[in-house]
C-alpha cells in the first residue's frame, strides 16, 4: 500500500470515529426533559389532536390543560416558540409545576416548536442543556434552536414568502414559528404547527393568549409587552400597574404591516386579545462573550456590561447581569397581572389561578426552588 | 486586554503558521487553529461544536458542487462555446451595449438567487470565452465576471444579506427595489466598461471569426441550449409561482439540468465530468467547512462578541472605517455571515438614518467579502471560469473597483436620509 492510500484510509477512519461521537451528541438533543405538572393538571393532549397533519412528526408537542369545574374563561400560554430563549420555556414550566386553579382553564404548551428543541443553531455555540438545583438534586432543561430542525424541514427557499400575505423574509425564517402564523394544513411543518395552534385556539374557545419570548438586550423591542389592538386596554392597564410597582415595561402595539407573528395573526384571524412578552437574554445578541450552560442561568456577560456603558443597548444592563430568575420572575409577574386585570373586566370569564411563584421570592431563592425535585 | 484578545491572536497566528509553514490547505488550517483556540480558551476539544459549525455551510456546499458539475457539462457539450460565438457575431460592433448586456446577463442569476457564486458559475462561465476571444485578457475577464456577480447578488429582486439584516431587526423586505438598483446597476456598468471597453472598442472580427469553435447548433439544433433553458425556467418558476412543488432548491435544479444535457451536444462522460468538477470544488468546500468551524469557536469563546463590541463603539468617523474594513474582512467567510454578525449591530449603531438605505449600503460593502481571501468565493470561481491559476491576480485587478464600491456604499449610508426621499416610494 502506498503512502497516499494509507493516509486516505487513516483519515476516513478518523472521520468515522469523530462522526460516531458527534452523532451521539446530536442525537442526545432528542431526549426530552421531564415535567411534573401540578395537581390542577387534568389532561395532557398531543397538539395533533387539534390537527392530524402533525401526528407522528417532531412538530407534535404535548398540550397541558389545567381545569376547574368552576366555569370561567380560558387562557393559552405558549413557551418555547423559540427554544433558544430559556426564560420562555422555563416560565411555562414554573407555572405548570405550581399553579392551582379555582375557576376557568389554563392551557400551556411549554415546547411550542418541539422540533426546534431537538437541535442547536450552527455558529451560535450554545450549550445543549442547562441545569437547576432543586430541593433534592439537579434537573436539566434543553437549550434549543430558534428554528425548526432542518432534519424535519429542508431545504429552505432563498426567500420565505409568508402565507397568505406574500410578505418576503430571508429563507431561514421559513423555519421560524413566530413568522408562520396563521399557517396552513398543507404547508411546511412549521406552518402546520402554527395551523394546529390556531385550531386549538378555536376548538378550545380560548379567550386570551400569551406568547413568551426573550430577545437580545440590543434588540429594539425588549422588556416589552407587544400587544394586538384587541388587548390594548388590558395591557395598558397591566403596564401601568407594573410600573407603579417599579417594573419597567415598554408597551408596543403589534406592527400592522409585519405578518406572521403570533399576537398579530391570533388577534386578526381569531379575534382574541393576544400578547407577546420579551425579556432580555444576554446569550442572544451579538455582543455576548463566551458561552456556557451557567450563563443561561446567570445572564451575566462582561461584554454586555461594556456595551451598556457605551449606550449600545435598548435596556439597562446592570453589573450583575440579568439572571434567569429575574426574567422568569418578570414573565410570571406579568402573567399574574394580566389575569388579575382580565378578571376585573370579565367576571363571567374569570380565570382564577393561585400559587404562581412570586417575583421577589424567586429572586431570593432562585428558579430551582420552584421546580419539582424530580427523581 | 481581555482573554478573548489573546485567544484571537492565538487563532490567527496558528492559522498563519499552518498555512505558510505547515503547508496545510486553508480549510484544514482553519480547523486546526480553531481547535487550538478552543484549547487555549479552556473549552478542551469541543467535538460537537467543531462538527456543528460546519453545518452552517451545508447548503452553499451543495449548491457550489452541483453548479460546478453543471458548468463542466455545458462546457463539454459545446453550449458554452456556441453562446460565445453568437455573442461575438451579433454584438461585436456595438461594444458599449454588448458590455452592458453581458453585465446584466452575468448579474441575472445573482439577482434571482442572491448568490454571487451562482452568477459566476453559470452566466459568468457562459460569457467568459466570448469576452476572451474578443480580446479581453484572462485576468480582466475574470474581474468583470467577479464584480458583475457581486453586483448581481446585491441587485433586486433578491438580496439575501438585506433580508438577513432585516431578520435581526424585524424589518420586512419591502421597498428595497429602487435603493438596491441604485446600489448595484450604475456601479456594475461603470466597472465592466472601465475594465473591458478599451479591449473591445475596435475588434478585428474576421480574425476572431477564424478562431471560433465550429458551430454546434448546426449539428445539434436548439437542443444544445436545453440545459440552460431549463435552468432559467426553473429559476423563474420557483420565484414567480412560489409553492411547495416549485421549491426544489438550487442543487436539485442543477442536477435536473445536468441530466437534461444528455445527448444535447457533443458527447461526454458523466462520471469523468463529475469527478473533475468535484475535484475543482474541493478546496472551496474545505474552506467553507473550515470557516464554519472557525466562527463557531469564535462565538463559543467570546472572540466574536469581543470583535463586535470593540468595533461598534468606535466614534463616528472610525465607525465608518470600521464598516469598510470589518464587513469585507468578516465577509471573507461569506457576505451572509458578515451581514448576520456585523450588519445588524452596524444598522443599530446608525439608527436615525433611513434603515432601508443604510441596509442597502451595508450589504453593498459586505458583498466585497466575496472577493476577500482566503475564501474569496467570487474571485476563486471567476479564476476557475477563465482558467487563471492564480486568483490573486484577479483580486488585484478588482481592487480599485472594490474601493469605489466601498466608498459608494459609505456614501449611501452618509446620505441615507437624502437618498430616501428619492428612492423610497
Ligand atoms: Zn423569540
Amino acid at each position: 500500500m502506498n503512502h497516499h492510500k494509507s493516509l486516505a484510509i487513516f483519515i476516513l477512519l478518523l472521520s468515522l470515529i469523530l462522526s460516531y461521537f458527534s452523532a451521539r451528541s446530536f442525537l442526545s438533543m432528542r431526549e426530552n426533559e421531564k415535567y411534573y405538572p401540578s395537581e390542577s393538571n387534568t389532561k395532557i393532549k398531543p397538539l395533533s389532536d387539534y390537527f392530524e397533519g402533525i401526528k407522528n412528526t417532531r412538530g407534535d408537542t404535548p398540550v397541558y390543560l389545567f381545569e376547574n369545574e368552576q366555569p370561567g374563561g380560558t387562557i393559552l400560554i405558549l413557551g418555547g416558540t423559540h427554544p433558544d430563549e430559556p426564560a420562555s420555556n422555563i416560565t411555562t414550566v414554573c407555572l405548570m409545576e405550581n399553579l392551582k386553579i379555582s375557576s376557568g382553564r389554563v392551557i400551556i404548551i411549554p415546547r411550542a416548536n418541539n422540533s426546534g428543541f431537538t437541535h442547536s443553531d450552527p455558529q451560535e455555540g450554545n450549550p445543549q442543556r442547562f441545569y437547576f438545583k432543586t430541593k433534592s438534586g439537579e434537573r436539566w432543561f434543553r437549550y434549543g434552536s430558534r428554528s425548526t430542525n432542518p432534519i424535519d424541514q429542508w431545504p429552505d427557499p432563498e426567500v420565505y414568502r409568508h402565507y397568505p400575505s406574500g410578505q418576503k423574509l430571508s429563507g431561514a425564517e421559513t423555519r421560524n414559528l413566530n413568522r408562520a402564523y396563521p399557517g396552513r394544513p398543507d404547508g411546511s411543518l412549521t406552518e402546520k404547527i402554527t395551523y394546529a395552534i390556531m385550531q386549538l385556539i378555536k376548538d378550545e374557545a380560548v379567550d386570551l393568549a400569551i406568547d413568551i419570548h426573550e430577545a437580545s438586550p440590543e434588540y429594539p423591542v425588549v422588556n416589552a409587552i407587544v400587544t394586538h389592538p384587541l388587548a390594548f386596554d388590558l395591557t395598558g392597564e397591566v403596564v401601568l400597574y407594573l410600573q407603579m410597582e417599579d417594573f419597567e415595561f415598554n408597551l408596543e402595539q403589534s406592527p400592522e404591516n409585519f405578518r406572521g407573528l403570533s399576537h398579530r395573526e391570533w388577534g386578526d384571524h381569531l379575534q382574541i386579545p393576544a400578547i407577546l412578552m420579551e425579556t432580555a437574554c444576554a446569550m442572544h445578541g451579538r455582543y455576548h462573550g463566551s458561552k456556557n450552560a451557567d450563563k443561561a442561568i446567570t445572564g451575566l456577560d462582561r461584554f454586555y456590561i461594556e456595551a451598556d456603558k457605551h449606550e449600545l443597548l435598548s435596556v439597562p444592563y446592570p453589573e450583575n447581569g440579568i439572571p434567569l430568575k429575574e426574567r422568569v420572575g418578570r414573565h410570571l409577574k406579568t402573567i399574574q397581572k394580566i389575569l388579575e386585570i382580565w378578571n376585573n373586566y370579565n367576571p363571567e370569564k374569570s380565570i382564577v389561578v393561585e400559587n404562581i411563584p412570586d417575583f421577589f421570592e424567586m429572586q431570593e431563592k432562585g428558579v430551582g426552588a420552584f421546580l419539582v425535585s424530580g427523581e | 486586554m481581555p482573554l478573548e484578545f489573546y485567544v484571537l491572536l492565538v487563532m490567527l497566528t496558528s492559522f498563519a503558521l499552518a498555512v505558510f509553514l505547515g503547508k496545510f490547505p486553508i480549510g484544514v488550517s482553519l480547523a486546526l487553529s480553531s481547535i487550538i483556540g478552543a484549547l487555549v480558551a479552556g473549552f478542551g476539544f469541543p467535538l460537537r461544536h467543531l462538527v456543528e459549525g460546519t453545518f452552517a455551510y451545508l447548503d452553499p456546499i451543495l449548491i457550489i458542487t452541483s453548479a460546478m458539475i453543471f458548468m463542466e457539462i455545458i462546457k463539454e457539450t459545446g453550449a458554452l462555446g456556441e453562446i460565445s460565438r453568437l455573442i461575438i457575431i451579433y454584438l461585436h460592433n456595438r461594444p458599449f451595449w454588448m458590455l452592458s448586456l453581458i453585465t446584466l446577463f452575468i448579474m441575472f442569476p445573482g439577482m434571482i438567487t442572491g448568490l454571487s457564486t451562482a452568477a459566476v458559475l453559470t452566466t459568468g462561465a457562459i460569457v467568459a470565452p466570448a469576452l476572451m476571444r474578443l480580446g479581453i485578457p484572462r485576468v480582466q475577464t475574470g474581474s468583470i465576471i467577479a464584480m458583475a456577480a457581486l453586483f448581481g447578488m446585491i441587485a433586486p429582486p433578491i438580496n439575501v444579506p438585506v433580508m438577513i439584516i432585516g431578520g435581526g431587526v424585524d424589518m420586512p423586505y419591502i421597498g428595497f427595489e429602487l435603493p438596491l438598483l441604485f446600489a448595484s446597476l450604475p456601479l456594475a456598468i461603470i466597472t465592466t466598461t472601465s475594465i473591458g471597453y478599451r479591449y473591445v472598442k475596435s475588434v478585428n472580427i474576421e480574425k476572431i471569426k477564424k478562431d471560433l469553435p465550429e458551430s454546434q447548433i448546426d449539428k445539434h439544433g436548439f437542443r444544445l441550449f436545453l440545459p440552460i433553458l431549463i435552468l432559467i425556467i426553473f429559476m423563474l418558476v420557483t420565484r414567480l409561482i412560489p409553492g411547495k412543488y416549485t421549491a426544489l432548491g438550487m442543487p436539485l435544479i442543477f442536477a435536473i439540468c445536468c441530466l437534461s444535457a444528455f445527448k444535447s451536444g457533443k458527447a461526454f462522460n458523466y462520471y469523468k465530468v463529475t469527478k473533475r468538477a468535484i475535484k475543482n470544488a474541493m478546496p472551496v468546500m474545505g474552506i467553507l467547512v473550515g470557516i464554519g468551524i472557525f466562527i463557531q469557536i469564535m462565538t463559543l469563546t467570546g472572540v466574536r462578541g469581543f470583535l463586535i463590541v470593540k468595533t461598534v463603539q468606535l466614534p463616528s468617523f472610525w465607525l465608518y472605517v470600521g464598516i469598510v474594513v470589518s464587513l469585507p474582512i468578516f465577509g471573507a467567510i461569506s457576505s451572509y455571515g458578515a451581514s448576520y454578525v456585523l450588519g445588524v449591530p452596524f444598522l443599530l449603531a446608525l439608527l436615525g438614518k433611513s434603515e432601508i438605505i443604510v441596509a442597502s449600503g451595508l450589504t453593498l460593502i459586505a458583498s466585497l467579502g466575496d472577493l476577500m481571501p482566503p475564501t474569496a468565493l467570487a474571485g476563486i470561481f471567476a479564476a476557475q471560469v477563465v482558467g487563471e491559476s492564480n486568483y490573486f491576480r484577479i483580486l488585484k485587478n478588482c481592487l480599485p473597483y472594490a474601493a469605489i464600491t466601498a466608498l459608494y456604499g459609505i456614501g449611501m449610508i452618509l446620505l441615507a436620509n437624502v437618498l430616501a426621499k428619492f428612492l423610497i416610494l
